[in-house]
């Protein structure tokens, strides 16, 4: 094509786009135009991709990333985290400041802004709602309803003063009594709110940025609710952005929220790669984004095509499409130059392989079991798993902490290395003998076979493909069980599992998060492998006492050799995020907790390769 | 006939053997004349026996059993196209520099209790302390000594061997662990075609045999079997399928056939049972209630044999549609276990293959499954030309 | 004719009743236990048992089958348990763009089937027939994932006659834009089985006395084929078309899934994976009635049509 011919297919194009843009757009606003309080342009419009449907729009209804996604833009918390600062700083969002931490980590006081309204509803009436602490008391409250049975009620459970009492109340009427007094959630003004926990717990501010907490209106809820108490169709907050259109499972679309309070744009970095997105986002009215339009597209094939089309701003390149697109770290040359954007984080998450402690075969914490798993983990090729199943997009975990999580130790090198001709020592040491047929035995002369529990999907069953290869290697006879989530998660958490490789993903960066995954008491609950090492139990209630400090990461330490020594788990890989981005959009990076970067974002009028 | 004269003389001697022989024999002859006549049927039976010859070379490890040894570099490319410019090499992943903990010059305290053991191990010393007695007798007067160093031996020339160079190209390629494809390939149509027929069979058993049921007793045996028939044949075939799926939980081939055969029967029943509605009131089964034979054997010694060519065409149809079924099973995650290799699997695993610009694998099993259901397809027209010419002409859904 | 359809209609009960303890058995007995996966990341057996009480899945065996059977009657299945969203209203919602694809399709399936079949028909035996029926089996021996992988590939990718995937608003806007391609890949994977089908009813037709008889009188040939032999096969043509059309609702979950076309078999396969049993329950319960009813239906257009088919 001549470069005429492709200003006027441009031209067209965008014509075309902003008639359908316009169309649809003075369908819902044009009564709203004149009162606008935010900057958006309905004319610049962001689309993404999402690889996995979304279940609805609740706080505290929804559990999986991409309805949390969707509610981060809709609702507002009241602290986020500053969108350039690395590693995550938390800053106040509806909270005038940061809360005011008293009484040894106990008591949190926290303002709230005046003047910040919710989106216009027709269940105000009229009338203009504004933002009060009692919004979030009652959002806070809503998670322990026994009614609502919310996957997030973990996240207050057992820490704030009365609140269990009032949930244990619930269960026995069949009603839970919003209007009762709740001593650990006070609201001595219309702006204050006052949080009593029953013990230290210096995590707090992290959970009060996690979406769940959102605040909603009391009045939406009880227009809007299904018989669970949740109005997953029903978004109403007071973020940068409303509902505008939801295809379930297909597409949803955002509009800007006219009444949105807006906010400038002045974020800082050390990062020399940041300073040309500063300059060019500097001094901005925020939101500049009108409509962000999410797609649903689940085969790989489809997704990567899609972005490739132009039909798509924003994807998640994902590790399977990785070689098609990266060139180890960097974009391939024929997507740098067109001008497509890399934005490239390690996810604040840890996939790594566990035991089940309590399983009769590969359990318990005998020399000759520790050496069993030892033998395994030191079986397991993770160069392999990065180079061929992760297409170069990972790195090997060495702490269980990830980056980007505070605690995270970037100096600290793991001893379990990849070592077969060790492992086949080892079982031959404790006595796993070889039979006839070549596999080993257990050392009383039992059959030795390794049950591996994985889903029935295309990761899965490369992940069965490692490890059998890995139990191959030291002649351990391995068996792949298949079943779908939610029956495995039933198996595992009863403890009937023998390995599995999981993933967890920080809830909220710290350090915490991750190291209760061996705590013996949650056992059943996110203690996956069953494990209770009385000397990691005891390490641990030490550490929950205690803030972010030297002390605590030496716990920490002396944790993480319990798990290289006992081996409950096998530390996996730390995978790359790579955000891929078009070349109109402004200021995109992504950012480690926050789940979308919309209201943070801009797009250029006219696409730059033109 | 024989038959005839042995039924009106009302002989002792048993007539099983006679009217198979007096009411088949004819049919078959004729059929296999009639096959040999139509060029396309023989050349698409030749091409199935090939396939079948491979597939019992392969089931016997004389072929392919070599598969799963990662011969070549990663998705190695076919040999005609040449081997891939060396991709430049990937820069160290770093991970990020945020600050460290102030911990972290900690040395821990922890103690490892196997860390003696590990040790010397790692020293290449025998470690010290009392020997667990296995390893201990297998020093001195272990019977399986020299078995066990075998293996030790083994195990080094195996170590050995993964670290051999790795070729470049390979015949039609590689996949991305650096398996050959051709062998692949050859080693999946052994699956592939065992699941078509294996299943295959179990559907036409479970058809063949209900639909002899109710077709022959009639009345209440009938209406119970057509009942169950129509319940099973209402339910949406997907989910019939992932609902037998989950029942079954995941055992590997036998699954993969039982979750087929469980749920593809229905067809057969409704064709047999026709037949032998049809077949029931005709002379011969008359004649053989009256010499006393069994309901049993007059189901399945007499009428069989007169319907045995319609069951041939059900089951050569099904395998056909089985092997392409299986595709979908790996789709859904129900396929074949790790260490076994299917079309489907192969598909599966392809179909991210094909953007990245790695064909082959995709072509092969594809090529190779259209090779195979497009001979077998055409050749179960012959079969039902010849048995049946009155159908001459016609084709099978 | 009032008895039989009565006859029928009062048959379906017991056929039903199967479906409804098949479906029960299978996907209840045997499993799908959701609370776990409902209850969150961390969660504690206080909140599984509150889940399994607010699902109703703590209840007796018998107690839920009279739930289900009530639910049937009545028509309400609830709500979603992952989505909260009603059962009732993701059918309605998913239907459209399930039957957005398929009706087109089946249509065009139908005409170009037939066309082609009576085309073949007319010339038997020649080498085109043969030529073209080899082509069909050649063309229906490729998997359709292979059919769909491809196609995708060369035609909205390299080619980008197409979007390679989406869903818009307006029926048009679906059906000209986004539901072409997946049209196309069906009509490829229908059009070789229904062709090779509708030869074989039309040939039946042929050899039939009345023809003779046409050809006798000397009615045109064209005549013959377009006229007499159509309007006869056409019955098999058209029951067998109808008789398809539940299964091919959710058969084409694979399409919907490479197409992201928010449909009725993607959203199938969501629930089974979710152990969604509202959904599963009202799906496989108005399939298997839609199968049954237009089974009936088929039978009855086949009465309607032909006199000499006897009904029993």
């Amino acid at each position: 094509m001549t470069s005429a011919m492709r200003a006027v297919a441009g031209t067209l194009h965008v014509a075309v786009a902003l008639l359908a843009i316009g169309a649809l757009a003075s369908l819902s606003i044009h009564t709203r135009v004149a009162h606008s309080a935010s900057p958006a342009d309905p004319a610049k419009v962001i689309r993404q991709v999402f690889p996995a449907a979304e279940t609805g729009f609740d706080p505290a209804g929804a559990q999986d990333l991409y309805s949390g996604t969707i509610e981060q833009a809709v609702f507002e918390t009241l602290l986020t985290y500053d969108y350039l600062a690395r590693p995550s700083k938390l800053v106040p969002l509806t909270a005038e400041a940061l809360p005011q931490i008293t009484d040894q980590g106990r008591t949190y006081t926290l303002t709230i802004r005046k003047g910040i309204f919710f989106a216009d509803d027709p269940a105000f009436k009229g009338r203009k709602r504004e933002l009060v602490a009692a919004d979030f008391a009652y959002s806070l409250k809503r998670l322990v309803d026994p009614k609502l049975r919310s996957p997030w009620a973990w996240l207050v459970q057992g820490k704030i003063v009365g609140l269990d009492a009032l949930a244990e109340a619930a269960r026995k009427s069949g009603r839970f009594d919003y209007d009762a007094p709740v001593a650990g959630l006070a609201t001595p003004d219309r702006y204050t709110l006052v949080i009593h926990l029953t013990h230290t717990d210096y995590n707090l501010p992290y959970i009060l940025a996690h979406e769940p907490t959102s605040a909603v209106a009391r009045e939406i809820i009880d227009t809007y609710a299904d018989e669970s108490g949740r109005a997953m169709a029903n978004p109403v907050g007071t973020g940068p952005y409303r509902l505008k259109e939801w295809v379930r499972g297909t597409r949803i679309v955002l509009d800007a929220n006219p009444d949105y309070r807006g906010f400038t744009w002045d974020f800082t970095s050390d990062d020399p790669a940041d300073q040309v997105l500063i300059a060019q986002m500097k001094g901005k009215r925020m939101p500049q984004i009108g409509r962000v339009v999410v797609s649903i597209i689940e085969e790989d094939q489809a997704r990567l095509l899609a972005f490739k089309n132009d039909e798509v701003d924003l994807m998640d390149l994902g590790g399977v499409l990785a070689p098609n697109v990266m060139d180890g770290d960097r974009l391939r040359p024929e997507f740098a130059a067109r001008g497509i954007k890399l934005s490239r984080i390690i996810d604040p998450a840890i996939i790594y392989t566990y035991w089940n402690l309590q399983d009769p075969v590969v359990g318990g914490l005998s020399k000759d079991k520790i050496a069993l798993r030892r033998a395994m983990a030191m079986a397991y090729d993770v160069d392999e798993e990065i180079r061929v199943v992760r297409n170069g997009q990972a790195i090997e975990a060495q702490y269980p902490i990830p980056p980007g999580v505070v605690g995270f130790d970037p100096g600290y090198r793991s001893p379990v290395h990849y070592d077969p001709a060790l492992a086949n020592e080892l079982l031959d040491y404790y006595g796993y003998r070889r039979g006839a047929d070549g596999w080993r035995a257990l050392p009383d002369g039992k059959p030795l076979t390794v049950r591996y529990a994985s889903r029935p999907d295309s990761l899965g069953r490369q992940q069965d493909e490692l490890w059998k290869k890995a139990l191959d290697r030291i002649g351990i006879r391995m068996e792949v069980q298949k079943d779908r989530f939610p029956e495995m998660l039933k198996a595992e958490r009863q403890c009937k599992l023998m390995m599995r490789t999981a993933s967890w993903i920080a809830d909220y960066p710290d350090a915490d998060n991750f190291m209760q995954l061996l705590y013996g008491p949650n056992t059943g609950q996110n203690n996956n492998a069953c494990a209770r090492i009385p000397a990691y139990d005891r390490l641990y209630e030490q550490s929950i006492r205690m803030p972010d400090s030297p002390a605590r990461d030496r716990l920490y330490h002396d944790m993480t050799r319990l798990i290289e020594v006992y081996a409950p788990w096998r530390l996996g890989v730390l995978t790359y995020r790579n955000m891929l981005v078009q070349p109109r959009v402004l200021g995109y990076r992504k950012h480690p907790i926050l789940h979308n970067e919309w209201k943070y974002i801009d797009v250029s009028a006219r696409d730059p390769r033109q | 006939m024989a038959t005839d004269t042995a039924a009106i003389a009302g002989a002792p001697r048993p007539a099983q053997r006679d009217i198979p022989h007096t009411v088949s024999p004819g049919l078959w002859t004729l059929a296999w004349r009639r096959l040999r006549a139509d060029k396309v049927g023989m050349v698409s039976l030749a091409i199935v026996l090939a396939f079948i010859v491979m597939m019992i070379l392969s089931g016997l490890g004389l072929i392919a059993s070599d598969w799963q040894r990662e011969v070549g570099v990663n998705y190695a490319p076919p040999t005609f196209l040449g081997p891939e410019a060396p991709a430049t090499p990937a820069p160290e992943a770093v991970v990020p520099r945020t600050a460290a903990p102030a911990g972290s010059n900690y040395q821990s305290k922890i103690v490892d209790p196997i860390g003696d053991v590990i040790a010397s191990l790692k020293a290449g010393k025998v470690p010290g302390g009392p020997l667990p007695p296995e390893t201990a007798e297998e020093k001195s007067v272990d019977p399986l000594a020299d078995v066990m160093s075998e293996i030790r031996a083994d195990k080094q020339v195996e170590a050995k061997a993964e670290h051999r160079v790795r070729l470049a190209t390979l015949p039609f390629g590689g996949d991305k662990w650096g398996r050959d494809v051709l062998k692949k390939t050859i080693k999946g149509s052994e699956t592939s075609i065992f699941v078509g027929i294996a299943s295959a069979v179990v559907a036409t058993f479970i058809g063949t045999l209900l639909g002899a049921l109710a077709g022959y007793y009639g009345a209440k045996v009938d209406d119970f079997l057509n009942w169950f028939y129509s319940v099973f044949s209402s339910m949406p075939p997907l989910l019939l399928i992932l609902a037998v799926a989950a029942v079954l939980q995941h055992k590997g081939i036998v699954t993969i056939i039982l979750i087929l055969g469980l749920t593809g029967w229905t067809g057969v029943f409704r064709l047999i049972r026709a037949e032998y509605l049809k077949h029931k009131a005709r002379e011969y089964v008359q004649a053989a209630d009256a010499i006393g034979a069994s309901n049993a054997r007059r189901m399945f010694v007499h009428i069989f044999p007169n319907v045995s060519h319609v069951v041939l065409v059900q089951l050569s149809i099904l395998v056909v549609g089985f092997i392409k079924a299986e595709v979908i099973l790996s789709f859904l995650g129900f396929g074949v276990p790790v260490d076994v290799v299917s079309w489907g699997s192969m598909l599966n695993e392809a179909q991210n293959e094909l953007i990245l610009g790695k064909w082959w694998q995709l072509v092969a099993a594809g090529t190779a499954m259209a090779l195979l259901v497009t001979a077998f397809s055409i050749f179960t027209d012959s079969l039902r030309d010849a048995l049946d010419p009155r159908l001459k002409g016609r084709t099978g859904a | 004719m009032g008895a039989y359809i009565f006859r029928r209609l009062w048959q379906m009960i017991p056929t039903m009743l199967g479906v409804v303890l098949l479906v029960f058995f299978l996907f209840n007995w045997v499993g799908g236990d959701p609370a776990y996966v409902l209850a969150g990341k961390i969660s504690n057996q206080e909140q599984i048992d509150n889940i399994r009480r607010q699902l109703g899945i703590d209840q007796p065996y018998y107690i839920q089958l009279g739930i289900f059977v009530k639910q049937i009657v009545t028509g309400n299945f609830g709500a979603s348990w992952s989505t909260n969203e009603r059962v009732s209203h993701i059918l309605i919602t998913r239907l459209g763009p399930s039957l957005t694809i398929l009706v087109p399709l089946l249509i065009l399936d139908t005409l170009i089937s037939i066309a082609l079949a009576l085309a073949v028909a007319y010339v038997r035996g020649s080498l085109t027939d043969r030529l073209v029926m080899i082509v069909c089996t050649v063309g229906l021996s490729v998997s359709i994932l292979v059919y769909i992988i491809v196609f995708q590939y060369v035609f909205a990718y390299k080619l980008g006659w197409f979007p390679v995937q989406g869903w818009g608003d307006g029926f048009w806007h679906n059906l000209v834009v986004y539901a072409s391609l997946p049209i196309l890949i069906g009509l490829v994977v229908s059009i070789a089985p229904d062709l090779r089908l509708f030869r074989t009813f039309i040939l039946d037709e042929i050899n039939q006395d009345y023809v003779r008889t046409g050809r006798a009188k000397g009615v045109s040939e064209n005549r013959v084929m377009w006229v007499h032999v159509l309007r006869n096969a056409s019955i098999p043509i058209i029951t067998n078309l109808m008789s398809s059309l539940p299964g091919l609702l959710l058969g084409s979950f694979l399409i919907e899934r490479f197409f992201s076309i928010p449909g009725i078999g993607r959203e199938v396969i969501l629930a089974v994976e979710r152990s969604d049993f509202p959904v599963i329950k009202a799906i496989t319960v108005y399939v298997a009635f839609a199968t049954i009813l237009t089974n009936l239906l088929a039978d009855l257009t086949y009465k309607a049509v032909d006199p000499r088919v006897q009904l029993k």
